[in-house]
C-alpha cells in the first residue's frame, strides 16, 4: 500500500487549508473559497501580480511586517491572520489614503454598488479623514475617451494599474502607461489612436473603481437593478461564458464569467455587445404569413401559420432543411426527428466559412473567424454543409437562431423561415415562424475545441416568439388528432 | 352568565322635547359666536388657502439652477429608494459641447417620470437625494381630471417653486 505524501497546508484564520507548491497566500485562499476576507485592488487572478496596493496585507505568526498575501509564497505550516487589529489598521490607513484624492460621486459613478473601494470601504474604511486640504483635481482628464469603447475619468483611479498589465501580458499590445509618479501619476495612452484591442471591456471589468467605463453600458442602468445570469456568448465558436445582467426582461451587459476550460477571465468586445441582436427591433417577434395572390408578409397568429406549416409539410413530396449553425445540438436532434422524410443541410455562411475546416483564431486570445456558436457541433451530429447543388426541392425550411446567415439564393417554391431572422432577411420567404434566441433557451453548443457546453433560458422569449419544442408539439398533435383545438395547447 | 339589562326609559326620557332644546342650545351658540363674534373654524376654501406646516409634503418638483438646468444627474436612488415604484428615469450623457458643469453634471435625465397616483408623499425620494434636486412642495391641491395629468414629466418638474412651496 502506497501513501501518497499528505499537501502542505497552510492555517488561514484557524482554518487549515492545502495548497499546490508554489501558490502565494491569495491562491490558496482562492483554492479554499476563502479569498471573499481578504479585499484587493491590483491583484487580479487573470494578471501577473504586482503587489503594489497594499490592501491584502495580512498578518503571518513569526514575520515582523505584514506581508502583502498575494505575492507571498505560502509554505508549509504557515499560520495567518487575516482580520487581526493590525491587519484591519493597516487596511483603515491604505483606505484613507486612498480616499484623499477620490472624488465624492458615487451617485454619477456607474461602478457604484460593484466598487470595491465602495465595498472596502464600507468593511475596513476609517470613516473620518485628517485630510483638510484641497484634493487632487485633473481639469483636463475629467472624461477622456480612451477609445470608441472606452471612457476615463482619472480622478476616480486607484492606480491598481490593472490595466496597464492588462494590455502588457493579456492583449500584448501595451497601449496603457502610467505618466508622471505620485500625485501627479496619470493613466495615458501611449498612442494618439488609444486603446486599439479588441478586448477593451475587460479593462472596464476590471477596474476596480468607476474610472474606466464601457461606452456601450456607460449610464444605461445602475448595477443594482440587474440580475446575472449566467450564460454563455454565442457570438463565435469559442463559445465563452459570460454573465448576462438583465432586468425587467432586458439585457444590459454581458460580463465575462471565469471559465478555465475555454475563457479563462476574459470575452472580446465583439461577443460582449453581441446581446443587442436579441432584442433589436428588427428582430421578426410575430408569425408572419404571406396570403395567396400578395407580394407582401401579413401579420398572422400562431392559429394560422401552424396549420398553413402543417398542411404544406403533409403536402411537399421533397423538403429540405437547412439547419443554421447556431441551431442547439437538441433542437438540431429534434427536428431530425421529427422530420425523416427531410433532406438536412447546415448552414454557417458568414465571412465564406461552410464548415469547422474553415475555422481558424483571429488572434492569441480567443476571437474566432467562424461567427457561429455550433458548426462543429452539428458536423458531429453529421450533418453537412449547403453546397447549392440542392435542386427540386417543394418546400425548404430554414433555421436559425440569429447568428448565421440568411440563405443566399432562392431553392424551392414554398420557403419558411424559422427562429430568429431580422426585417430585412425574409423579404422572399413565404411564412416566418418566430424562434427563440439563444439568450432565451436552453441547450448546448459544442465550441471549436469540442467542449460541449450547455445552458438555460437567462430571459423569456420576446413577442410571440416560441420554442421548436412547442412548435413541434402543435405539429404532432394536429397530425395525431387532426383537430384545431389541438394547437391551441402548448402555445 | 349574562347580565340583563333594562332598556326602560323613563317619561323624561321618551318626551323628545327637553333633550331636542338642549341641542338647539349648542347650535344656537355656535350660530351666534360665528355670525355675531365671527369666530370661525372653517375657511372659504377655494379663496381662502389653509396654511400647513413647513414640512408638508405636497405636489414634486425638481430643483433647478441659475440657468434652469435641473440639478438631477439621474444617480436613480430616489427610484431606489422608492417604497411606491412610481419614479421611473431615463439617463443619458449630456452633450459635451453645452456642458459647462464639467464631470459634476456630465449625466442627466433622459426622461423623468412620477406616477403621483402611486405615490404615497413618504418624501424617502427627497431623502435620498444626493443633489437636493428632488423636493416635494407644500402645493396640496393635486386634483386632476383626467389620469394622464397626474403622470408629471421632466418638463413639468422642472417647474419653478418659490421657497419650499
Amino acid at each position: 500500500m502506497s501513501e501518497t505524501a499528505p499537501k502542505p497546508t497552510i492555517t488561514l484564520d484557524g482554518k487549515c487549508i492545502p495548497f499546490e507548491p508554489g501558490d502565494t497566500i491569495m491562491r490558496a485562499a482562492e483554492r479554499a473559497n476563502l479569498d471573499s476576507d481578504i479585499p484587493r485592488f491590483c491583484y487580479h487572478p487573470g494578471l501577473p501580480v504586482a503587489g503594489t496596493c497594499r490592501m491584502c496585507t495580512v498578518e503571518i505568526e513569526k514575520s515582523p511586517k505584514l506581508m502583502t498575501s498575494c505575492s507571498t509564497p505560502a509554505t508549509d505550516g504557515m499560520i495567518v491572520h487575516t482580520q487581526s487589529p493590525k491587519v484591519r489598521q493597516s487596511r483603515a490607513g491604505v483606505m484613507e489614503f486612498l480616499l484623499i484624492n477620490h472624488p465624492l460621486d458615487c451617485p454619477v459613478c456607474d461602478q457604484a454598488g460593484e466598487c470595491s473601494l465602495q465595498n472596502y470601504n464600507y468593511e475596513y474604511g476609517p470613516g473620518t479623514s485628517e485630510f483638510k486640504e484641497q484634493k487632487r483635481i485633473f481639469e483636463k482628464a475629467e472624461t477622456k475617451k480612451l477609445s470608441e469603447r472606452l471612457t476615463l475619468n482619472m480622478n476616480r483611479c486607484v492606480h491598481c494599474e490593472r490595466c496597464v498589465r492588462f494590455t502588457e501580458s493579456v492583449t500584448k499590445t501595451n497601449e496603457l502607461l502610467m505618466n508622471h509618479r505620485g500625485w501627479k501619476k496619470e493613466l495615458t495612452t501611449a498612442l494618439e489612436e488609444g486603446v486599439f484591442n479588441e478586448y477593451q471591456g475587460n479593462i472596464a471589468d476590471i477596474c476596480p473603481v468607476g474610472a474606466i467605463t464601457f461606452n456601450d453600458f456607460r449610464f444605461k442602468k445602475r448595477v443594482w437593478f440587474l440580475k446575472p445570469k449566467e450564460t454563455i456568448c454565442d457570438g463565435c465558436s469559442k463559445g465563452c461564458s459570460v454573465f448576462a445582467d438583465e432586468e425587467k426582461n432586458i439585457v444590459h451587459r454581458y460580463r465575462a464569467r471565469e471559465n478555465k476550460a475555454v475563457n479563462g477571465h476574459w470575452i472580446c468586445d465583439a461577443g460582449r455587445v453581441s446581446f443587442h441582436r436579441r432584442q433589436e427591433p428588427q428582430r421578426v417577434v410575430e408569425p408572419l404569413l404571406r396570403p395567396t395572390g400578395s407580394t407582401g408578409l401579413v401579420a398572422s397568429n400562431w392559429l394560422t401559420v401552424l396549420p398553413w406549416f402543417a398542411k404544406a409539410i403533409a403536402e411537399a413530396k421533397k423538403i429540405l432543411f437547412v439547419l443554421g449553425t447556431d441551431t442547439t445540438i437538441e433542437e438540431a436532434k429534434a427536428l431530425q426527428h421529427d422530420f425523416p422524410q427531410a433532406t438536412f443541410r447546415m448552414l454557417n455562411g458568414i465571412d465564406g466559412i461552410n464548415t469547422s475546416k474553415d475555422d481558424a483564431p483571429v488572434d492569441q486570445l480567443l476571437r474566432r473567424k467562424d461567427q457561429t456558436p455550433n458548426t462543429r457541433g452539428l458536423e458531429e451530429l453529421g450533418f453537412t454543409a449547403l453546397d447549392g447543388g440542392e435542386t427540386g426541392y417543394e418546400l425548404a425550411i430554414y433555421f436559425k437562431s440569429g447568428r448565421a446567415a440568411a440563405r443566399s439564393k432562392k431553392l424551392a417554391a414554398i420557403e419558411v423561415a424559422w427562429g430568429v431572422w431580422f426585417s430585412p432577411e425574409i423579404t422572399d420567404f413565404t411564412a416566418v415562424i418566430p424562434g427563440l434566441s439563444h439568450l432565451e433557451k436552453r441547450g448546448s453548443f459544442t465550441n471549436c475545441d469540442g467542449i460541449t457546453q450547455s445552458f438555460v433560458p437567462a430571459v423569456t422569449p420576446l413577442g410571440m416568439a416560441s420554442s421548436v419544442e412547442k412548435v413541434l408539439h402543435a405539429l404532432n398533435a394536429k397530425s395525431r388528432s387532426q383537430s384545431k383545438e389541438a394547437l391551441h395547447v402548448p402555445l | 352568565m349574562a347580565k340583563v339589562v333594562s332598556r326602560k326609559e323613563s317619561f323624561w326620557d321618551r318626551f323628545y322635547i327637553p333633550a331636542l332644546l338642549i341641542g338647539l342650545s349648542v347650535t344656537l351658540k355656535h350660530f351666534f359666536r360665528s355670525l355675531v363674534l365671527g369666530k370661525t373654524k372653517t375657511i372659504q376654501y377655494p379663496e381662502v388657502k389653509r396654511e400647513y406646516s413647513q414640512r408638508f409634503r405636497g405636489r414634486h418638483f425638481i430643483s433647478i439652477d441659475q440657468n434652469k438646468i435641473e440639478n438631477c444627474t439621474s444617480c436613480y436612488l430616489c427610484q431606489t429608494v422608492c417604497p411606491a415604484e412610481c419614479i421611473t428615469i431615463v439617463a443619458e450623457e449630456r452633450d459635451p459641447a453645452q456642458n459647462p458643469y464639467g464631470v459634476a453634471k456630465e449625466k442627466k435625465p433622459l426622461s423623468f417620470d412620477i406616477d403621483a397616483l402611486r405615490c404615497c408623499f413618504c418624501g424617502m425620494c427627497e431623502e435620498a437625494c444626493p443633489k437636493d434636486a428632488i423636493k416635494l412642495s407644500r402645493d396640496y391641491e393635486l386634483a386632476t381630471l383626467n389620469r394622464d395629468e397626474a403622470m408629471y414629466d421632466l418638463n413639468y418638474l422642472k417647474r419653478e417653486v418659490k421657497g419650499r412651496g
